[in-house]
């Protein structure tokens, strides 16, 4: 934090960057043999004397020769900790563990804090020029071997040359990931400029970042060289490469414009793109600034990593947003992306962040602009929906999963304080976060721009934006030397400057609420009316107690529709008030002849009727401009919800309505929700909505509801033909809020159900009717999406089939309705081998049938079609839809094999994106969870998904997390329960320490080769984790204290092993006076750095006597049991041991100092090292992630 | 005269141009040539019995008869010819003299013959009726000369060899009908060719005792996966085409990147670039690219000077 509120920005390197030179030139074929062979060149400046050694990211890159100023440079390429998270085969297996050592892995290598794997040592000639400050070039020849992180390769498998087969080639990463094709400094924060050259396939183009200059045949006219120069200065997480076969357009509208797909898709590109140039005008014109690069490059590839990743001058999109002038639903979609990525020129690419924490401005910031571009493009109804989307989903996942951080501090740089300790992982890192929770983040980063927004107005915001961006286009184009490209980076306080200069308002609050701290605010409110005051009694209350959410002090508006117009009052929350008294304007019903005045200023007719005759009040809206981010629970009578869905005018107001009335399934909640259905002015996402609603409420009323189905005769006067009302018209989608309806309609009425739970006959009919006389022959649009979710409907209307007996399905005993469904299942899915739709929505939508009828029951269940189906080669949605589908039957089946096969898929699919998907849909649609036994939880699934997170997944920092994801829901934080208690295998290990370690570490003395380390780590790293830990709890001195709270939450994740430690002794005293037999135990006690479920095992044992030990099955569920409750038990247990646990501290610590007296030292250096920001190239190496501490050089001293 | 009364029916019946055709049928034409060859067999017969024969071979009798019709044939042809020669359409007597004097019979002869004591009186031919010309279809009316036609020309052939009768079903008119048989029409087709596929090729099933009930086609991954999924389908594009022909001026054109151009057009107003209107000249396209400067269009460099920097590389 301080180090922020300095004025400029201190870079952690001893040098600056100013110039980077890559080359990658083709010399062995670039496809064939997916290699790359290089150099690249960096012009650095030191920043202080006697600069002896240049730290660089390049994981994963072969260096084959290193020059300093054309001296020969030493490299030592320390091997990157975080290829392998845990280096020892320990029977730990507890995620709490895993997570402290990732996070110090990423730390060790992170760029922000100077650190990086490759460490040049400057030549010794060098160093008296160091003090002259001059110029240093830096050279590093390099070659990346089918690299699996940093560049993709795609090359289908077919004959004909690279071209004709439309290979192709692109960089692609998590966050700033550059460091996996070529060595570079991979921080967002060191800026400089490029020349980038590529040598490429004379039939191929190689697109990057900045100017292309020229291109140029190499002398056998095979190859052509592109040559690009990027004079802005730019973050090398924002340098990219596309190469591949492309075809070329240049926008018609901006020649400095250049499209990219591959071949044959150009008519879809041009479509695609022909609307990019509004875009464009938006953005230059509300920020008032032009677009910072001379051109821009959009490229489509296969097999995206992301839809959308923008780098600097250039895009890379997935090839599967383009979309014909046919296609309806996929072109909001895919404008969308473009407007996104373009917003992340400016903010992510041009202006990039000084550190991590300040992620949320930039990711805020081209959120906010993407949002008024939403508004301008869509209109503001799609644009309030889209914020109420977005504030739910933000909603559901804090209060599910706790708080979401944007700007985490970290003071003192120790792991201990972590700011959110509810998390299985640290937010520390950007290569830490699930990416659910990073999709999260974003989405929060730009609602709390609007909140910001809404303080300082919008015109204000858009200067802050302007003045960014011009201080930012002044720097971009001086020199170096000027020492201005800081002002490039955006950081916290100087966004919170800018918006206090130029607004000159204090928002401290707003941002300590939303920006410094984590969570949410739930609200619930009820109203009474004093007929007597005519005021309006409000109570609101706050639940700020559940994870996830916060106190909210401070202003709240509340919109109360009278009978007498509408009004606003702000009501002030404070500490301890829960009510809030509102007088009334109007009398009751005074005259009811009178229109009533709307907030919009429009006047209305209203039956009025319905309302109760004593109040005057309509209905009542807390926070309706959404300026906070909260929840809001609010009761209110059923006919104020209708009165609000019918006139209230306000798209959130309307939706907010419609989900209050599921609750009201009464004939004036079916009318108000029929006659929103029917109103055409009526925003068509609300009347989405209300179809569904409708249906549900339908089902609550089955015994009183009279007339056809829901929607069935409103389907038939919107949709069908009037002399014939079975026979839908033939398709016509030009207007689109009807299409949309005519979509949707028959999904909804497919959930409807009668009185025995049945999908009623009529409706299904009606369903196989709509299939049967759809006709799109005249129609100008492709009708894939509207016969998809006829599919989809099908689907809906299956209920689970009665079986008899348990006997096998066959077709023979087919339901007939069944049969009728499945028929058309098979026609669709077989005609799409002939004819297939658009993105292929009709097989998805088959699979998901074919899913459902197997999980009913009605044909058996399967998976060996969606496994089919899931293999490379198809359409990526269908992939992903089959994949769904054998996940959903490995939970339902508890099938090992299946989940075998799918782990398998995630070690060797292609697609990454793929991988990325199954762990995400295993973790959503887990095979079985923490809180239940299975099967399929054994010690074998355990290792493999362990070794999955610790080395498999090291080239993608997204993949990492998805398996610590899924590793959390499927064990929890805590030993996995089907582990066998960590007995034997540790003395084992206590033995092999005391004979291995001390030659180990002698042998450490040279520089030290990668071989070493495997050898080592196994038995070294049992050690490390005492060292590394212990300043952390001595220095912060809470030994007794960081106990009892830990104690007290066992959930939190302050995951140090050591800590553990401390309280192992006390369980092993007390272990040792009740079981005096169990001398194993014993032993191992003294060296066992084992999971605090082992802690667990132990105090639950002690609270249970006479539960033995060696029952398995009972331990277990103990265990499981334990973490979950804040369990009294344990905090008395510890509380009681307190004073124990304090002397065994003391005695461990001496023990240690004893043993290890060495370590200690070089400990405390570090201590001190880490604070002057050492120049050791070993400071991160006694992190716990690293096996090579003990080798370090100043161990041995 | 009765003779060649006689003998002109005979000569008419063999000239008949509709009378050698239809020698398949076995319909009343038939019996009635039969009926005349009889006679004519009769006639042989009897002139064989005047010269006093007793009797005689079949084949002989057929060589005679066939003789004897040729004559006739002959004989009718040429004065049918000698008729039309003087511009008239009905042979008359002296057509007939003429004729047989053309072949060499003493024509003066002939009343003497004819009176001669010992002929036989043959019995008329059985009246069978004349062959009933096939009525040829009757559609329209007849058409009369118009006036400046003389009368004597032909008549008009019949009006169905020239008249277009335009042949139409009655139209379904009721849209549900219609409906209902494009919908199972398209069904059908739809089953019929995915159960053909089915048959022929790979498939899945979901049924593990039936394996022929619902087959599904097999999935083949595909090389090229997002080509079949992205693109739209020659159905789709031929639907479109019909709807709206003009939209689809953009979706075919794509040759090269001189397509541009074609998109530039529309949006002229948007910028300066003037360009040659319609077919591209080859000369005009280069100039065109100059004009869209962007980078990637231009040409790419022959490596000049690139010694020196290839020394860096290596």
């Amino acid at each position: 934090m301080n180090r922020k509120k300095d004025k400029g920005f201190e870079s952690p390197r001893p040098y600056k960057l100013t110039h980077q030179v890559v080359c990658i030139n083709n010399i062995k074929s670039f496809f064939r043999d997916k290699s790359v062979i290089g150099y690249v060149e960096l012009t650095i400046f030191p920043t202080v004397m006697n600069l002896n050694r240049i730290k660089l990211e390049a994981s994963s890159a072969r260096i084959y020769r290193v020059r300093v100023n054309d001296l020969e440079g030493l490299h030592s390429f320390t091997n990157d900790p975080t290829l392998e998270v845990c280096h020892h085969e320990s029977k730990q297996r507890n995620l709490n563990y895993f997570s402290s050592a990732y996070t110090a892995a990423v730390s060790a290598v992170d760029p922000d804090a100077g650190n990086g794997e490759l460490s040049i040592k400057v030549p010794s000639e060098l160093w008296k020029q160091g003090d002259e400050m001059k110029v240093m070039k830096v050279y590093i020849e390099f070659s990346l071997d089918q690299p699996k992180g940093g560049l993709h390769f795609v090359v289908p498998d077919v004959d004909g040359s690279m071209a004709e087969r439309a290979a192709h080639v692109f960089s692609f990463g998590n966050q700033n990931s550059t460091r996996f094709w070529f060595p570079c400094v991979d921080s967002y924060s060191e800026l400089c400029t490029w020349k980038l050259e590529f040598t490429v396939d004379a039939s191929m183009v190689a697109v990057s970042c900045g100017d292309l200059v020229e291109t140029v045949y190499t002398h056998d006219m095979r190859k052509k060289t592109f040559h690009y120069m990027l004079p802005i200065p730019t973050a090398a997480p924002n340098i990219s490469l596309a190469v591949g076969p492309f075809e070329i357009l240049v926008d018609p509208y901006m020649h400095e414009v250049t499209h990219f797909c591959l071949p044959q898709l150009l008519p879809l590109l041009k479509q695609t793109m022909s609307y990019l140039h509004e875009i464009f005008e938006f953005y230059e014109e509300i920020l008032t600034c032009r677009y910072p690069y001379s051109c821009f490059k959009t490229v489509f590839v296969d097999e995206a990593y992301v839809q959308v990743s923008s780098y600097a001058s250039m895009s890379i999109f997935s090839t599967n947003l383009l979309h014909s002038g046919m296609i309806i639903d996929q072109t909001p979609v895919t404008r969308r992306c473009l407007a996104q990525a373009l917003a992340q020129q400016f903010f992510g690419c041009f202006i990039s962040r000084m550190s991590w924490s300040d992620e949320w401005v930039l990711k805020g910031i081209s959120g906010y602009i993407y949002g008024l571009y939403l508004k301008k493009t869509f209109g503001v109804n799609e644009y309030r929906h889209w914020i109420k989307e977005e504030l739910d989903k933000i909603v559901e996942y804090e209060l599910k999963m706790g708080g979401v951080l944007l700007h985490p501090t970290f003071s003192g740089g120790k792991e201990k304080d972590n700011p959110t300790p509810h998390l299985h992982f640290s937010i520390r890192h950007p290569h830490t976060l699930s990416w659910e929770y990073y999709k999260m983040f974003q989405c929060k980063a730009h609602l709390v721009m609007r909140l910001i927004e809404n303080r300082i107005s919008m015109e204000f915001m858009l200067q802050v934006f302007n003045k960014l961006l011009s201080l930012a286009s002044t720097a971009s184009s001086q020199k170096y030397q000027s020492h201005m490209w800081s002002q490039m980076l955006v950081s916290t306080s100087g966004f919170l400057k800018s918006i206090s200069n130029v607004s000159g308002k204090d928002i401290g609050p707003l941002i300590k609420q939303w920006v410094d701290q984590s969570g949410v605010v739930k609200f619930f409110g009820s109203f009474a009316f004093n007929r007597k005051r005519n005021v309006l009694e409000l109570e609101i209350r706050q639940d700020y107690t559940s994870s996830g959410t916060q106190k909210y002090v401070g202003p709240i508006k509340v919109t109360v529709q009278e009978l007498d117009g509408s009004f606003n009052h702000t009501l002030q929350i404070e500490e301890n008030s829960l009510k809030h008294d509102i007088p009334c304007h109007s009398k009751s019903r005074r005259n009811k002849k009178k229109k009533i005045p709307l907030m919009n200023g429009e006047e209305v007719d209203m039956d009025l009727s319905a309302m109760d005759a004593d109040s005057p009040l309509l209905w009542i809206r807390i926070d309706p401009d959404m300026s906070i981010l909260r929840k809001v629970e609010f009761e209110q009578a059923d006919f104020m919800w209708q009165y609000q869905l019918r006139f209230e005018r306000d798209v959130v107001a309307q939706e907010e309505a419609i989900s209050a009335l599921e609750i009201f399934p009464t004939p004036a909640s079916r009318l108000a929700l029929t006659d929103i259905l029917e109103q055409d002015q009526c925003f068509y996402k609300v009347r989405i909505q209300a179809c569904f609603c409708l249906a549900k409420i339908a089902n609550s009323m089955m015994s009183t509801w009279t007339g056809p189905p829901a929607m069935k005769s409103l389907f038939t006067r919107m949709f069908c033909c009037k002399s014939c009302p079975n026979i839908v018209k033939t398709n016509n989608f030009i207007n689109f809020q009807s299409y949309f309806l005519q979509k949707t309609m028959p999904v909804a009425m497919a959930l409807l159900r009668d009185v025995q739970n049945l999908c009623p006959k009529e409706v299904l009919n009606f369903i196989l009717d709509l299939i049967k006389y759809n006709d799109n022959r005249k129609n100008k649009f492709s009708d894939n999406y509207y016969r998809a979710e006829l599919i989809d409907a099908l689907t809906n209307s299956l209920t689970p089939a009665i079986s008899i007996n348990n006997e096998v399905r066959t077709v023979d005993n087919l339901n007939t309705d069944v049969r009728l469904i499945l028929e058309e299942i098979t026609r669709f899915l077989n005609m799409e081998k002939l004819l297939p739709s658009y993105r292929n929505t009709i097989t998805v939508s088959c699979l998901r049938a074919i899913r459902m009828l197997q999980k009913n029951g009605h044909i058996p269940s399967d998976p060996s079609l969606f496994k089919s189906y899931a293999q490379y080669g198809h359409f990526v949605d269908v992939r992903i839809a089959a994949l769904e589908a054998v996940i959903d039957y490995t939970r339902v089946d508890r099938s090992s094999s299946e989940l075998q096969w799918l782990l398998d898929l995630v070690q060797n699919d292609p697609v990454h994106y793929i991988r990325h998907e199954i762990l995400s849909m295993l973790a959503k649609n887990p095979p079985f969870t923490k809180a239940a036994d299975s099967l399929l939880c054994n010690e074998a699934l355990v290792d493999q998904l362990w070794k999955l997170m610790n080395s498999g997944t090291c080239h993608d920092w997204r993949l990492r997390c998805d398996a610590v994801n899924l590793y959390y829901t499927l064990f929890g934080l805590t030993r996995p329960s089907c582990l066998p208690l960590p007995e034997l295998g540790l003395v084992l290990n206590l033995k092999e320490k005391k004979a291995v370690l001390n030659p180990t570490i002698k042998s450490e003395q040279g520089p030290g080769g990668p071989e070493v380390t495997t050898t080592m780590a196994f038995t070294s790293t049992l050690e490390e984790e005492h060292v590394v830990m212990e300043p952390a709890l001595s220095g912060v001195a809470m030994a007794p204290q960081g106990l009892k709270r830990k104690a007290e939450t066992p959930l939190g994740s302050s995951p140090e092993p050591g800590q553990v430690m401390q309280e192992e002794p006390s369980a092993k005293a007390s272990v040792k006076s009740k079981f005096p037999t169990q001398e194993e135990e014993d032993i191992d006690m003294d060296t066992v750095h084992d999971s605090q479920a082992f802690i667990y095992h132990h105090l639950n044992m002690l609270e249970r006597p006479s539960t033995p030990g060696k029952e398995p099955s009972s331990v277990e569920q103990a265990m499981l049991s334990m973490p979950g409750t804040p369990m009294p038990t344990l905090s008395k247990e510890s509380t009681s041991s307190k004073h124990g646990d304090h002397h065994h501290h003391h005695h461990h610590h001496e023990h240690k100092k004893k043993k290890k007296k060495h370590k200690h030292k070089h400990k405390h250096k570090h201590k001190h090292e880490s604070k002057d920001k050492d120049r050791d190239s070993h400071a991160f190496s006694n992190s716990p992630a690293s096996g090579r501490s003990i080798r370090s050089p100043s161990l041995s001293d | 005269p009765s003779g060649l009364a006689y003998l002109n029916t005979i000569f008419l019946a063999i000239i008949c141009p509709r009378s050698g055709s239809s020698k398949t049928s076995t319909s009343p034409t038939e019996n009635y040539q039969l009926a005349r060859r009889r006679t004519l067999q009769v006639v042989v017969s009897s002139l064989l019995t005047e010269c006093g024969f007793e009797s005689a071979e079949k084949a002989a009798m057929e060589t005679l008869t066939e003789m004897m019709q040729s004559y006739i044939t002959e004989v009718g042809r040429c004065a049918k010819a000698t008729c039309e020669h003087t511009a008239r359409s009905t042979p008359t007597l002296s057509d007939v003299v003429i004729t047989l004097v053309e072949m060499g019979f003493n024509v003066d002869t002939l009343p003497v013959y004819a009176k001669r004591s010992q002929r036989m009186v043959i019995t008329a031919p059985p009246i069978t009726n004349a062959p009933v010309v096939p009525k040829a279809l009757i559609a329209g009316q007849k058409r009369t000369h118009p006036t400046y036609i003389p009368s004597h020309f032909p008549e008009f052939p019949d009006p169905h060899t020239y008249i277009k009768t335009p042949t139409f079903r009655e139209p379904v008119s009721d849209y549900q009908v219609v409906r209902e048989k494009a919908a199972s029409q398209r069904r059908d087709v739809e089953r019929a060719l995915t159960r053909f596929m089915a048959k022929t090729g790979e498939t899945e099933s979901l049924f593990k005792d039936d394996i022929s009930a619902f087959p599904l086609i097999a999935a083949k991954p595909s090389t090229i996966p997002y080509l079949s999924a992205l693109l739209p389908s020659e159905l789709e594009l031929q639907t479109l085409e019909e709807t709206d022909s003009s939209e689809q001026d953009d979706q075919t054109d794509t040759e090269n990147n001189s397509s541009n151009v074609s998109q530039d057009d529309q949006s002229a107003d948007k910028e300066n670039v003037v360009l040659p209107p319609g077919g591209v000249v080859p000369t005009g396209k280069a100039n065109e690219e100059n004009m869209i400067d962007n980078p990637y269009l231009r040409p790419v460099k022959k490596p000049k000077g690139r010694r020196k920097k290839l020394k860096l590389i290596y």
